[in-house]
């Protein structure tokens, strides 16, 4: 790991309250010094939609990884995003198993010295967790699952606004 | 000391749909010592996971990953005994 940085990796498969998680963390750094809460902190939390891809009112998520290797490739991205952006301190909560409309799936808290960084760094690293950390999801609709085959590029996702 | 002849063995993995459609998770795979060493490609072929597009004996779906001991590798990489090889279907997290 990079000298200085702070980094939490933890796949949650019971319910995920961003702000506590992130309290417990903010915590963490300011019992561990040198670490500290950064100038510049990013933060991206991601919840389950109410309807599926294809509109129908979604029941469940269901949210299948690869044990150990998800883990390892999580951190694998974050020391990546970290070293290339100069980031002190990356935090990552993922939901595993049953998830419910409403409820959180992603926790990603990034901090560094400047809000550049901390946001590019935020937005690179919910890419890599989107498209480079082995998850699947499931959408349950009707009693029926389907599979999702991938993710919406973000630029897709830019073009639409 | 181990028979120098004796197949060594590598474990299958394979996840979501793709799991799913095969109708099994994790499988040994035997390997004999003295042969080519196979890749991935090669035993997607002999475990007969195609999924039924069409696509040549062999070939691999565009958007299947692999990995091998718990990391992305290449389709052609060369697998030992002892490896651990996933199919990895599309992935969907964050």
């Amino acid at each position: 790991m990079a000298a200085g940085l702070a980094m939490r990796v933890r796949l949650q498969p019971e319910g995920l309250v961003p702000l506590t998680a992130l309290a417990v963390w903010q915590r963490h750094l300011l019992q561990n010094p040198p670490h500290a809460l950064p100038p510049a902190e990013a933060l991206f939390i991601g919840r389950v939609r109410s309807t599926t891809a294809s509109g129908t009112p979604l029941q469940a998520l269901e949210l299948e990884h690869y044990p150990g290797m998800t883990e390892a490739q999580i951190e694998r991205l974050a020391l990546a995003v970290a070293a290339r952006h100069g980031l002190a301190q990356v935090l990552v909560e993922h939901r595993v198993g049953r998830v419910l409309p409403g409820e959180a799936i992603v926790l990603v808290a990034v901090g560094a010295d400047r809000r550049g960084p901390a946001q590019r760094g935020c937005l690179e690293l919910l890419e890599g967790l989107k498209h480079d950390a082995p998850f699947w999801k499931r959408e349950w609709s009707g009693g029926v699952g389907r599979w999702v085959e991938g993710n919406t590029p973000l630029s897709r996702v830019q073009e639409s606004l | 000391m181990p028979c120098p002849e004796a197949p060594g063995l590598i474990t299958v993995r394979l996840f979501a749909g793709l799991r799913e459609r095969a109708g099994w998770s994790e499988r040994a795979v035997a390997i004999g010592t003295g042969q080519p060493r196979p890749t991935a490609a090669d035993l997607w072929c002999r475990l007969g996971l195609g999924d039924g597009t069409g696509k040549p004996e062999g070939s691999l779906p565009g958007a299947l990953r692999i990995a091998i001991n718990q990391t992305f590798a290449h389709a052609d990489q060369e697998l030992e005994a002892g490896d651990e090889l996933a199919f990895l279907p599309p992935i969907s997290g964050g």
